[in-house]
Order: structure tokens, then sequence, then C-alpha cells
């Protein structure tokens, strides 16, 4: 399996309501052979939706759907030659493991020799091959989500969709899984699309990420991307933790927040001055600063969160909000003190994305 | 404090409640049946409860008993083909079912399900008149066609069940991997649902069986069926054999249902 087998999807101006309601709206989507993209998004924004759509289960109101260049939207999801480890996985629970994984090639009409050594094949690449003759109900999770994965690889699907494949598993587990499968997935080069509302999964694992709310995807770029420059104050909350202020906007360096500091930004969109906006600092891009001065908060320690490698500090601004700082801790230095007043500021202009308040 | 000790009360008396018609039911369904099984090792001549005496002469005399295993033969041909008949379309039916949510087919599930709630006697009834209307008259096939009336209900209820257990994702799965619709039907949804069909037919085997109502109008002298031909003993020469009949057809029916518990789990396919 190399990357010259991976297969290019593309999704153009998908749209797919149920009846009245609208489950995803004017969706633009090219995935490049071999990557990983992951649609993240809460519960309900229609990311099961897209993915099924993707598939071939649901037939899109709007839009076409097209792998490598050629419009699959009459195909059924064989055709399509997706492979899908469902959520729960699907496996058939009156076949072993063994008979799991040789399905789709006896569907395909392989001959007997030539399934019993792609079966033991596919075993062996996901560390299964002693459980071929269990049932799976007698297997654990993660043990039932690599059949699943065996499975759905046997038959070389162009294309690989997983549907929140980790949501049942516990964080340990999840953690080896998610190494697993982008194992998998770089070893065999298959162009892999991710369902996913775990933030970190998206970011850990994907090339890509999409994150969608309410049927539309918000924005599309890398993990660094997503994190470091969110286009919508929905991506920047909904990825990462992050302080919001409201404020107005001055001019185009500067604004004027609710409780009295003038802080300078750098935006990418210029608003009208007066226009009413949010300014959002992740806590780990505002810095101690040794006195007040301009654009500088003055601010009351509440809360002290050790946490490891770096300190969450919960502080309460004079006359505003509360914020949340990360400070790395080196092991010297002391913890700063609940009660104590402290200065604080954005790294840079640039750590302040201002957003136009909704 | 008082509100919580009336709940207790009421949730105690609703345990005795239920423990007391749990153990009337065990009692008028437990008690004949041992009481005939009693009866039916009688070394006397006649029907009389207690027996004087055990023996097994009466299961002997079954042996030669000639018009009642005709007409024992009759019922066991009949609920064969009627379980046969009752099991492919129910389990049509309640496939048909299962996948549509239209009205249409709510309606189908309730006109299915209607011989349960109708009296029998005037389904037969009903049948008996329209057969004469068609120039036909009483045979096997028919009573198989009306038997199959009756049991078909006990299918489609416990494939129904069944079906609403098979998670659809594993249909979505077989599809996916390139199975056609007849070989997911083959290798997934049937033995999958397996057990609710051969539940199903268990209950519709019995229920065509122990049939009278139906059997009443649409069997002929030809056609006799056990269930009526031991009600005409009784009725006329109070014959012990009757007796040895019943107890026959409880064992066997006991060991049928051991039988049917043990490898298909029949309890658990009811609900
Ligand atoms: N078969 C359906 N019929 C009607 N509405 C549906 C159907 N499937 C999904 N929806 C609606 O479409 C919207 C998107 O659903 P979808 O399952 O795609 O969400 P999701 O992002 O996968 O959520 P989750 O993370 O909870 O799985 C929801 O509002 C849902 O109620
Ligand atoms: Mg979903």
């Amino acid at each position: 399996m190399t990357a010259s087998r991976s297969h290019r999807v593309r999704l153009d101006a998908i749209t797919h309501r149920f009846g009245a309601s609208t489950a995803v709206r004017d969706i633009n989507l090219d995935i490049a052979g071999g990557e990983l993209v992951a649609l993240l998004g809460p519960s309900g924004c229609g990311k099961s939706t897209l993915l099924r759509i993707i598939s071939g289960f649901i037939r899109q109101s709007e839009g076409r759907v097209l792998f490598d260049d050629s419009i699959a939207d009459a195909l059924s999801p064989a055709e399509r030659g997706v492979g899908i480890v469902f959520q729960n996985y699907a496996l058939f629970p009156h076949m072993s493991v063994g008979e799991n994984v040789a399905y789709g090639l006896q569907a395909h009409k392989w001959s007997r020799e030539r399934i019993a050594k792609r079966v033991a094949e596919m075993l062996d690449l996901v560390h299964m091959g002693e459980f071929a003759g269990r049932k799976p109900r007698e297997l654990s999770g993660g043990q039932q989500q690599r059949v699943a994965l065996a499975r759905c690889l046997a038959i070389d699907p162009k294309v690989l969709l997983l549907d929140e494949p980790f949501g049942a598993l516990d964080k340990n587990l999840r953690l080896d899984m998610q190494i697993e499968v982008k194992r998998l997935q770089r070893q065999s080069g298959i162009t892999t699309i991710l369902v996913t509302h775990d933030q970190e999964e998206a970011l850990s694992m994907a090339d890509r990420i999409a994150v969608m709310s309410r049927g539309r995807i918000e924005q599309i770029s890398t993990p660094t991307g997503i994190y470091d420059t969110p286009q919508t104050l929905f991506v920047n909350e909904f990825v990462g933790t992050t302080n919001v202020l409201r404020g107005e906007f001055i001019d185009g360096s500067a604004v004027q927040l609710e409780h009295g500091v003038v802080l300078p930004v750098s935006p990418d969109k210029i608003f009208q001055q007066g226009h009413a906006v949010v300014v959002s600092i992740r806590p780990e891009q505002l810095r101690f600063q040794p006195a007040p001065s301009d654009g500088v908060f003055t601010a009351i320690i509440t809360t002290v969160l050790p946490l490891g490698a770096q300190v969450v500090y919960d502080v309460a601004l004079t006359g505003g909000p509360s914020l949340k700082v990360a400070e790395p801790r080196d092991a010297e230095g002391e913890l700063r003190e609940v009660g104590a007043t402290v200065y604080l500021a954005p790294a840079s202009p640039a750590a302040c994305h201002v957003f136009p308040a909704s | 404090m008082a509100g919580r000790r009336r709940i207790r009360w009421e949730a105690l008396s609703l345990k005795l409640v239920f423990g007391l018609l749990a153990a009337i039911a065990l009692l008028f369904l437990v008690l004949p049946t041992a009481v005939v099984l009693l009866t039916s090792l009688t070394s006397s001549q006649s029907l009389r409860f207690p027996p004087p005496g055990f023996s097994l002469r009466w299961y002997v005399a079954l042996l030669d008993a000639d018009q009642m295993q005709r007409a024992g033969l009759n019922s066991l041909i009949v609920a064969f083909w009627t379980t046969l008949l009752s099991s492919i379309c129910g389990t049509a039916a309640a496939l048909a079912i299962a996948r549509s949510r239209s009205p249409l087919m709510r309606a189908a599930d309730l006109l299915f399900m209607s011989p349960l709630l109708l009296p029998a006697l005037s389904f037969g009834f009903a049948a008996l008149i329209f057969i004469n209307r068609l120039g036909l008259s009483p045979s096997v096939p028919l009573l198989v066609l009306g038997h199959g009336i009756v049991c078909v209900p006990f299918v489609l209820r416990t494939t129904l069940a069944s079906l609403s257990q098979l998670d659809a994702s594993l249909l979505e799965a077989s599809e996916s991997l390139g199975a056609d619709r007849l070989t997911t039907f083959r290798r997934i949804t049937l033995p999958l649902i397996g057990p609710g069909i051969g539940a199903g037919a268990f209950l519709a085997f019995m229920a065509s069986f122990d049939n009278v109502p139906v059997s009443l109008f649409l069997a002929d002298e030809r056609t006799e069926m056990l269930p009526i031909h031991l009600w005409q003993q009784i009725e006329t020469n109070l014959d012990v054999r009757t007796a040895a009949a019943s107890g026959a057809i409880v064992i066997a029916t006991l060991i049928l249902m051991l039988l049917a518990e043990r490898f298909a789990g029949l309890t658990r396919q009811m609900h």
C-alpha cells in the first residue's frame, strides 16, 4: 500500500435537509489523497450526516460528492469503496473475529486461500492475530475496535471513514488507539475522514480540521492554524480555552475594553470606529508584568491551579470579569499567592483576536 | 416521615396483590394440569379424582386407539404446515413492517394482529361460510390456511421484537463491505432474528396443535383434529384415554419447551 493509491474526495456545495430542518448547509471541502481530515464540532452540528453523505448512505439534497474527480452521487457505499468504522464498531455478533474480517472479502468473491491469507495479515496488522477464533463479545472495547478497523481495511477501501471511533474507550486506551490508527493511516496512505467532538483528538490526529457549527463549516485549517488564528469566535472558543472580553473598536490598532483598559491589537479585519467587538486572548498568551502601565490589566489572584508543567491562575480584573492565565512552571520558582495583586498584558497584539460582538 | 411510611405500605401491598395474583394464576394453571396428569395414571376403569390406584395402562391403551391416533396425526400434520406457513408469512410481514414507517404498514400490522384480538369462533364461522360460498369443502390445506391466519400473529410479534433489537449499523456495515441485500439478509439479518422466528414458530405450533375454534368449523370426520376428538370422547363416554392423551401432550410440550429454552432462550424472545 502506497500513497499513489490515495484517493481524493471533494464535496461541492453539499446541503442536506431532513424534512424542514437543514442538517448541513453549503459544505465545500477538498480532501487530498492520503490526507486525514477531522470533522470537529459540537453534538448535532451535522458531522455524522456529512459522513453518511460521503459514504453514500444518505443522498444529499443539493450539491455533489466527487471521488477522484468523478461524481459519486449515484454510487452505493460499496461502489464508492468506502471503509467505515462505526461508533459502536458494528461487529457481527454471531461471527468470530476471523469471520468478521473475512466477510467483506467473501462478498468480493475472493478465493478461500486468499481470504485466509488476507485475514491473517490484517489481524496481524492490528495485533489481533491470536484472537481470530473469539466472538466479538469476548473482546474489550479497544480490541473490538481493532477488529472493526481490520475488517474495513481488509477490502482495501479508497477512503476510510471513522465516526467517533474512540468515543467508547477510556482515556488511556483512547490515546493508544489514536496513535495506532494514525500509524495505520500513515502506513497505508489511505485518505481518511474522522468525525469527532473531541478537540484534542482532532488536534493530535488530523492533517487538517474542519470545525463545524450548526451545519456549516466555520473554518478549515491545519491544527495550529485553527488554534493560533481562529477565524470566528466559535472556533476560538470551541478549540482550546480562551478569555473573552467585550469592548469597542477605536481604530485600526486598539480596542477600548468595557472596564477601562485600551488594548493594542492587530486584527485581520478592520471594523468601523465604535463597532462593538469581543477580544479573545488565550490563557498562555497573557504575561505577568512587573508594574502597571498602558494596556496592562490590574488583577487579583483568586485561584491557583498547579497543573504539573504549568500553573493556571484565575484572576479577577478590578471592576471587570475574571481571566484565566497559564504560566509555565519552573521547579525552583514559587507559586504566586491568592490575593496578590498582579499586572497582566497580552504577549503581543497578534495574540489578541478580535471578533464582531454578536 | 409519615409520607415515606405510607409509600412503603403501598409498595408492600402492591407486592402482596401481585404475589397473590401470581399465586392464583399458578394455581389455576398448574393445578388442573396436575389433576389431569394424576387422573391419567389411574388404575380404575373410569375418570375419577383422586385415582384409587396408579398404573400406566391407559397410556398403553393409547397405542390401540386408532381414531385418536389418526386425529393426533392430523393435528400434527396441520400444525407442521401451519408453523411453516405462519413462519414464512410472519417473518416476511415483520420485515416489511419493521422497515417502513408509513401508516399503511401500521394498518397492516393491526390487520395481521386482528385474529388474536377477534374471537376465533367468529373467525372460524366466517371462514366456513366463505369456503362454502367458494364451493370448497373442508380439507387439510384449508385447515392449514385457517390455522395460519390465527397463528401468524405469534411469529409476527416475536420477529418484530427481535428486529427492533437488530442494530441497523450491522446492516450498513454489511452493505459497505460489499454484500448485496440478499447476502446481508441471509448472513446477518436471518441469523440474528432466527431465535425470534423460532420462538414465534414454537408458539404458532402450539397454538395450531390445540386450536379448537377454527378446527371446529373447518374440519370434518376425515380431517378430525385431536382437541376436538378428545372433547367428543369426554362428552360421550368419559374415556380415560383422553386423560392419558392430555398427559402425553403436556409432557411432550414440557420437553419441547425445555429444549426451546435451552437452545433459543424462548422466554428471552417473548418481550
Ligand atoms: N434521520 C434523521 N432525521 C431527521 N433529522 C435528523 C436525522 N439525522 C440527523 N438529524 C438531525 O440533523 C442534525 C445533525 O445530526 P448529526 O447526527 O449529523 O449530528 P452530529 O454532529 O453527528 O452529532 P453527534 O455528535 O451528537 O453525533 C441534528 O439536528 C439531528 O437532529
Ligand atoms: Mg454523530
